[in-house]
């Protein structure tokens, strides 16, 4: 009777066991490095809008603080868009007929409100509020990265829970000085500064993990 | 009943024979087709059940749990008989078992698929079931370590597991017969394959003993552990009727019995057809029910001292659930399982009935029923009404509830039909061993 | 048999297309292949969602921001809403523009903050899908010039006529300006009449104000004080007060036929039938005047009860009571000068027109009606049954429906034209105790519609004619100040006019002379109408807050039935749920049977409202329409009524089928003397009782008390919350269930004798445990405990293994077995509240105790850097009851008002004996028996 199997089967058998547990352990690691991929993450991806408007200019050029546009920022949970009456306030002035500017033109002429894409996008079941950060002084960089470097307005950090918690496992490391909240520099992580800052705003951190802090 | 002396030989030829060259015949189409009609129409339900929601089933407030825990418990516990006779059975050297065990191990294999499908299909949200399982997530949160039902997961999978290659390795010799013995080549490669390369040489033989030996030991806390888990879902809750410490080993002894009624139920009609009553002679019938009867008075036993605590304990609440398992709009189920689980097999006294396949094979049956409608008494008959009157309610199955049930039993017989075509139901080798050893006919 | 019989309810069809439930029935109504793919591949989508990018939304920033509001900021005005003819003060919540919450006005008299079920559903009536659209004619859409166009000549001819044969109809109205618009309509054309036909709210035969915190004693001849209408609110808080203080706790005796809520408040209650109550009011005058021995020593102990409180008591008779009775109280209180003290007696009502519906309906069938303009109202439907309105219309030329929907009359009116919802139009009203509101609107009006006043000054050819214009300049008219600008603003602001206006307290002529008693001898079966206790006459069935709200005492939803009591069901061999025929007069209807322990013996009960046929996808054919039973000289029925069963096993869709305790006592009942509440079955455990360590509470440690002697059971909580917490609706079928997902729910038990029993409420919303039976079975965490001790539920990490429900002892978890919210309809999403998760099919829910409420002071707070104040923080439930009963703070803190509640010896845990711990307690309600009545 013929041989029903070739030598070379006793070693692809072992062979074989150890393929599947390679390809076991490279399906997750595809999986994870998938979910963190800029792809994913949309982390230094800019978003194309109808207006391609230059945060770095506005910011870092012309030296606008971020209050001048976002103006619910102190105040309210949703940091507010400017309404086209704020655009309107230079550029009746300025760039009257630079063609870049024209929707902005059109907007204030028929009334029909701009249409930005969101950068910044959250799960409906997350209420973030901006204003109680801003207070207890988590700087805007700490989420929104250097915009005073961004052309085109791009997401600078994941957003995952994982990291909305790491940050309020420890705030200390994130806070800052009230005065320097809008301002657009990176902060040294100082541990006794940051414990100081903590102490000074009265910031609660036993509450601060738990679900009801952002989900309703 | 033809009692022909058995050799190595003549074993080997005979059970290979079953799937090599027995013609498929007609009734076994006829009930294949049947059975298969039946996961056609588990897949409509659950195809349904995931398009509009749990809803689809009957269960409500204050009833949130219905068919699919009653179906999942009762599964389980039909998979116990397998791991428990090729396991412990070995363990003990109860050597009567090498004719039955591997039947029972694939039918354990299959009742375990069709009860996994339960927990899974009962979530609200079952495209998000991975939260159940411990995985570096992007919210860095973990299951609750302290809810049953993440202890249910690793139970039920590792005893899947376990059972799985248990009942493999018990396969290969005979895979390598079955490869020996086929004739055309393809079927030779497939079985083949599956053989690993068995040569039997004593170094496979010894490496294999041990082995199996090593999975025996290894499965049989698990045939403890599992059924104790899932019983665990019930008693770690505060609800009346639930909240019992008795529960694991009343949960544990119900699987055995239920098991090995299904055991009974299909062995019965497989030893007709295939002709193979002296393989599973007499004493397997009479020994498989001798076990159904002990565990069956554990279970009695299990029943009494609950309504013996609901009287003892005093507790208003309990009282209450006992009266109102006898007495209230669902007595019937209560009346059954007493009938099915406690008066029906007391019959086994008797040795006449223990060997006498007919009244044995309805008796079966009985306590297959009797057994659902135990887990129904717990799982809705509880429920239904708790502690505040205002928030008591009523329970019935829908047209789904039945379909997803009926479904799995036509997903089991399917799987069962499909084995006993392709694969050796007895363990050849072992009963070969056997002979060798004891050289006298089984 | 003269008419066919309407369904009844177990006919009614499966409503799958109901917009409030999609996806609420089992079976597949219309599931193309497409649909199929499209739902599949969307779940696909979901299960692969863990790894996909969330899609991409869009910022809409304004052109020009308003003043005021920052996005993102909820803001609060002040309105009022004409409910019944009588002035509801109300603040309202706007998000980006969207009124989202209503509330009672805290500044306001009259509704001091509390509101009313009506109230609070009155949000879901504006974005309300099957609002009418657009102006009909002859059930085509027009517009309002097409109106207009015909409209105008029809005006010139009655100048030449001087409005003859020109009628308009109306309900009561609240609003001194639009009633001044129609007597200058009147003035303008002479020879037109004024109509006044209202089911609901029907012309009273003696209109009272009722003191109930100066009464010690309270007799109520089948008043439903705290039901809805007039003065429920200020009537709840009233009686509350009384209730709970420390000395002279009010007493109240309760004659009734069918249980109500003040029945279910009652120290001593009896029921009897309609004849019999006034048998029963006679003979008390009979016995006080003579000083006569009375019949039974009951109503001889109430005597010396009232005789005791001279001026101190009161006695009340229903709105829907003969003139006998109403007479009959009047002379007890004349006779105990109780007048001026406890109750006032109004002028009989001068705002309303002298004809009504009777004499419209012979003008119409003489021919004599050329134009008729019906303001509001449905006469279509809520006419009785021997006055054809429907058949009479056909002879009137020219019709004019204005309503919030095309209903019945809609239909067979020449024109219909919608009206404003009060939301989106500027009115006034005039409260119960006579203070005046602006009703400032807080959106643009969501159709082309119009307001009643728009509609006048149209018919009047005024110049302006907005909303705004109308209501400034006829205030600027009647209230004359030298800074009318500032006592304008200050008006709206406010919610509130500035201006004193007691009642005048003269009592009116004496009524005509008491009835003859001859119908009480009568054996025969007594048929008593009522309007639904939330679907009055059917102008709210298109609401299905309100439908699904369980009724009073029969916890039923979406349908009504034939009530009558034990004793008379088994006289006539009926079982609960047999179907009848109901035969009043050669006018039958079939209707289900419902055994009501507590109704009077020998009458049956059915309420109006259902069996529509034009309510709109939510209110048809629901349940039975008793106005076929109804005749002029009749409204509220009489003997000589027939029960034939035809047929059994009724399904009602209620949500408790269960009527008694069964010993386990979850409401506790105190009495003066004995004020504190006795232990549970068995002692409380050791809070040390358990595995776990103990909580540490840094922050705020939230909890609530429900005081049961205040609680009337009328569910204003549980609306309230429905809508705060944008729970859905599910529709009859679900309700069926038993899938009803309110958040608290308000329990009812009979208590004692099944023919006498006493009437309990208790509501029940989640306990917040401090140690939580659902929190340790959730395998994912999804239910879990917070630093405040919130019990947290987190539906986005919710897998719905429903395991907690199942080991919630209380059972107050709610799951959504289907996709029970509805995104479809775009008005809808206008109306959610967008502070809370919309939840999807297949997690669990629960109160939150108002969690977004607590997170938003939290965040003040912090900012301030300062704690939450007692007070700050009302969650819905709290803030909507009328009776004060639900008191919500911080229990770590002394100064708080919850944690002295909870000190109060009448204050226990529900189920205390499980040692859950719940942070959610009661106070046991305080009885106030006569020990002279055994």
């Amino acid at each position: 009777m013929p041989q029903l199997f070739q030598r070379y089967t006793n070693t692809l058998a072992p062979a074989s066991i150890v393929a599947v547990f390679i390809a076991l352990s490279a399906a997750v690691w595809g999986m994870h490095a998938i979910i963190f991929s800029p792809y994913a993450t949309e982390v230094g991806q800019p978003v194309s809008q109808v207006v391609p408007f230059s945060h770095q200019h506005h910011v870092a050029g012309l030296g606008i603080d971020c209050r001048y546009c976002h103006t619910g920022v102190e105040t309210s949970a949703f940091a507010g868009l400017p309404a086209t009456e704020t655009c309107m306030t230079c550029h009746s002035q300025i760039w009257r007929d630079a063609p870049m500017l024209e929707p902005v033109r059109q907007s204030w002429a028929t009334g029909q409100p701009l249409h930005w894409n969101r950068v910044h996008n959250l799960p409906d079941y997350v209420y973030f509020d901006h204003s109680i950060h801003i207070q207890k002084g988590v700087g805007c960089i700490s989420c929104h990265g250097r915009v005073d470097r961004m052309p085109l307005m791009a997401k600078s950090e994941t957003l995952y829970m994982r990291w909305c918690l790491d940050c309020h496992k420890a705030p200390e490391d994130h806070l800052r000085p009230k005065n320097e909240v809008f301002v657009m520099k990176d902060i040294v992580p100082d541990e006794k500064r940051g414990v100081a800052l903590l102490r000074a705003e009265e910031i609660d951190k036993t509450h601060l993990q738990d679900c009801s802090v952002c989900h309703r | 009943m033809p009692t022909t002396v058995q050799t190595c030989e003549t074993l080997s030829e005979r059970l290979s024979a079953v799937v090599l060259k027995r013609p498929t015949k007609l009734g076994w189409f006829t009930c294949i087709a049947i059975s298969f009609t039946g996961v056609l129409m588990l897949n409509v339900a659950i195809s349904w059940l995931l398009l509009r929601g749990v809803g689809v089933w009957g269960i409500n407030e204050p009833v949130a749990w219905g068919f699919a825990i009653v179906n999942f418990v009762w599964w389980i516990g039909i998979g116990h008989a397998g791991t428990f006779i090729s396991a412990i059975l070995l363990l003990l050297h109860q050597h009567w078992r090498t004719s039955i065990n591997r039947f029972t191990e694939a039918m354990t294999l299959f009742a375990v698929a069709c009860a996994a499908l339960f927990p899974l299909l009962h979530l609200g949200r079952p495209w998000v079931f991975y939260f159940l399982v411990p995985y570096p997530d992007t919210m860095r949160l973990w299951p609750q370590w302290r809810s049953p039902l993440v202890w249910d997961v690793f139970a039920v999978s590792t005893y899947f597991t376990v059972s799985l290659v248990y009942w493999y390795i018990g396969l290969v010799p005979d895979l390598a017969t079955m490869r020996d013995r086929a004739t055309r080549r393809w079927i030779k490669v497939i079985y083949g394959i599956g053989a690993l390369g068995w040569r039997g040489s004593a170094k496979h033989w010894a490496r294999y003993e041990m082995a199996y030996l090593l999975l025996a030991g290894l499965a049989t806390p698990l045939v403890l552990s599992v059924h104790s888990v899932v019983s665990l879902d019930f008693s770690v809750a505060i609800l009346p009727g639930w909240h019992s410490t008795i529960f694991p080993p009343y949960f544990v002894a119900g699987a055995i019995f239920s098991g090995f009624a299904m055991v009974l139920t299909l062995l019965i009609p497989f030893r007709k057809i295939y002709k193979l009553e002296d393989v599973i002679s007499e004493r397997h019938l009479d020994l498989a029910s001798k076990v159904m009867l002990a565990t069956g008075l554990m279970v009695a036993l299990g029943y009494a001292s609950e309504s013996w605590m609901a009287w003892y304990s005093d507790e208003p609440n309990e009282e209450f659930l006992a009266l109102n398992r006898m007495l209230g709009p669902y007595w019937p189920v209560w009346w059954t399982t007493m009938t099915c689980n406690v008066l029906v097999p007391q019959l086994l006294w008797w040795r006449r009935i223990r060997i006498s396949p007919l009244p044995l094979f309805i008796i079966s049956l009985l306590v297959n029923v009797g057994m659902w409608a135990e887990r129904y008494m717990i799982v809705v008959v509880s429920l239904h009404r708790d502690f505040l009157p205002s928030s008591w309610g009523k329970f019935h199955g829908t047209v789904w509830d039945w379909a997803t049930f009926a479904g799995t039993i036509g997903l089991f017989f399917t799987l069962m039909f499909l084995f006993v075509r392709l694969l050796p139901m007895i363990p050849i080798a072992e009963l070969r061993k056997q002979t060798v050893e004891e050289g006298k006919e089984v | 048999m003269s008419d066919p019989l309407p369904p009844a309810n177990s006919e009614a069809p499966l409503r799958d297309e109901d917009e409030f439930a999609p996806g609420a029935a089992e079976w597949p109504e219309d599931l193309s292949r497409r649909r199929f793919l499209q739902i599949m591949a969307a779940s696909f989508a979901l299960a692969g969602g863990a790894c996909t990018r969330l899609p991409h939304g869009e910022i809409l920033p304004y052109i020009r921001q308003p003043e005021l509001l920052i996005p993102g900021k909820p803001l609060y005005f002040a309105t009022a809403m004409d409910f019944g003819g009588v002035g509801h003060g109300l603040l309202v919540r706007s998000n980006e523009g969207r009124p989202t919450k209503i509330e009672g006005n805290p500044d306001h008299p009259t509704s001091l903050g509390r509101s009313s079920v009506h109230a609070q559903a009155a949000l879901l009536t504006l974005y309300d899908p099957a609002r009418s659209h657009a102006a009909m004619k002859l059930g085509h859409p027009e517009t309002w010039e097409g109106l207009l166009g015909e409209l105008l000549p029809e005006i010139e001819k009655w100048k030449e006529s001087a409005g003859a044969g020109v009628h308009l109809l109306t309900q009561r109205i609240a609003s001194p300006t639009l009633v001044a618009q129609i007597q200058q309509f009147l003035k303008k054309f002479p020879k037109a009449q004024w109509h006044f036909h209202d089911a609901a709210f029907p012309r009273s035969p003696m209109p009272v104000t009722v003191h109930l915190e100066q009464a010690r004693v309270v007799l109520s001849l089948d008043a439903e004080l705290f039901g809805y209408g007039g003065a429920n609110v200020p009537n709840a808080l009233a009686f509350a007060k009384a209730r709970r203080r420390d000395e002279n706790i009010s007493r109240l005796y309760a004659v009734e036929v069918t249980p109500t809520f003040t029945g279910a408040m009652a120290d001593h209650r009896r029921a009897l039938s309609p004849s019999a109550l006034v048998k029963f009011a006679q003979d008390l005058v009979v016995t006080l005047r003579d000083g006569s021995k009375s019949s039974d020593n009951w109503s001889a102990a109430l005597l010396r009860d009232l005789q005791k409180h001279k001026g101190q008591c009161v006695v009340v008779a229903g709105e829907f009571q003969p003139p006998s009775v109403h007479e009959a109280a009047r002379q007890i209180n004349e006779a105990l000068g109780n007048i001026g003290k406890t109750i006032d007696y109004l002028p009989a009502e001068a705002s309303l027109p002298p004809s009504g519906l009777p004499e419209l309906v012979t003008a119409m069938q003489r021919g004599e009606v050329d134009t008729l303009l019906i303001f509001g109202g449905n006469p279509a439907y809520d006419s009785p049954v021997d006055l054809p309105f429907g058949e009479a219309l056909a002879r009137v030329p020219f019709s004019v429906h204005h309503g919030l929907y095309p209903n019945e009359t809609a239909q067979v009116c020449r024109w219909h034209l919608p009206e404003s919802h009060f939301l989106e139009t500027w009115s006034d009203v005039r409260a119960s105790d006579g203070s005046e509101s602006i009703a400032q609107p807080l959106i643009e009006p969501l159709y082309p519609s119009k307001s009643a006043h728009e509609l006048i000054a149209v018919l009047l050819e005024q110049v302006p004619t907005t909303g705004y214009d109308i209501i400034r300049g006829a205030w600027e008219q009647r209230h004359k100040t030298d800074n009318f600008e500032n006592f304008w603003r200050k008006s709206v602001h406010d919610g509130v006019a500035a201006l004193p206006m007691p009642p005048s307290a003269k009592a009116p002529e004496p009524a005509a002379a008491p009835a003859a008693k001859a119908e009480v001898e009568s054996k025969s079966l007594e048929l008593v109408i009522r309007p639904d206790a939330h679907v009055l006459d059917g102008r709210f069935a298109e609401n299905a807050w309100l439908q699904e709200l369980p009724k009073p005492l029969t916890q039923l939803t979406w349908e009504n039935a034939a009530l009558i009591a034990p004793q008379t069901a088994k006289a006539n061999h009926l079982e609960h749920g047999d179907v009848v025929e109901l035969r009043y007069r050669d006018h039958a209807i079939r209707v289900p049977v419902w055994v009501l322990p507590g109704q009077a013996e020998g009458c049956v009960t059915v309420h109006l409202g259902y069996g529509r046929t034009y309510a709109g996808p939510v209110g048809s054919g629901l349940g039975s329409n008793a106005f076929t039973l109804q005749t002029s000289d009749a409204p509220w029925g009489g003997p000589g009524a027939e029960m034939h069963k035809i047929g059994d096993g009724h399904r009602f869709s209620t949500t408790q089928s269960e009527r008694s305790m069964e010993d386990r006592d979850p409401v506790r009942l105190v009495t003066a003397d004995k004020p504190a509440v006795e232990v549970a079955r068995e002692d409380l455990p050791e809070t040390t009782e358990t595995l776990y360590p103990k909580w540490k509470y840094t922050g705020p440690a939230w909890g609530m008390v429900i005081d049961l002697s205040a609680c009337i059971g009328c569910s204003a909580c549980t609306i309230a919350c429905q809508a705060e917490n944008n729970i859905p609706v599910v529709g009859r079928e679900q309700v069926l269930r038993r899938r009803e997902m309110h958040w608290i729910r308000v329990d009812r038990y009979f208590d004692g004798d099944n023919n006498a029993p006493r009437l309990l409420h208790q509501p029940v919303p989640c306990m917040h445990c401090e140690n939580a039976p659902c929190e340790l079975v959730c395998p994912v965490g999804a239910t879990v405990h917070d630093h405040e001790g919130l019990n947290v539920m987190v539906y986005n990490r919710c897998v719905g293994t429903r395991y907690c429900s199942n080991n919630c002892p209380y059972k107050v978890r709610r799951f959504n077995f289907l996709k029970f919210n509805d995104d479809h309809s775009e008005t809808l999403k206008l109306m959610r509240n967008p502070n809370v998760s919309v939840r999807m099919r297949g997690v669990m829910e629960k109160c939150t105790y108002c969690l977004q409420r607590i997170s938003a002071a939290r965040i003040d707070a912090e900012k301030e850097k300062r704690k939450i104040r007692d007070g700050e923080v009302i969650p819905a439930c709290a803030q909507a009851c009328p009776a004060d009963a639900i008191v919500f703070g911080d229990i770590l803190d002394p100064a708080s008002r919850v944690a002295a509640m909870k000190k109060s010896a009448r204050n226990y845990s529900l189920l205390g004996e499980l040692n859950t711990r719940p942070r959610t307690t009661y106070l046991a309600r305080m009885q106030n028996p006569n020990p002279e009545i055994g």
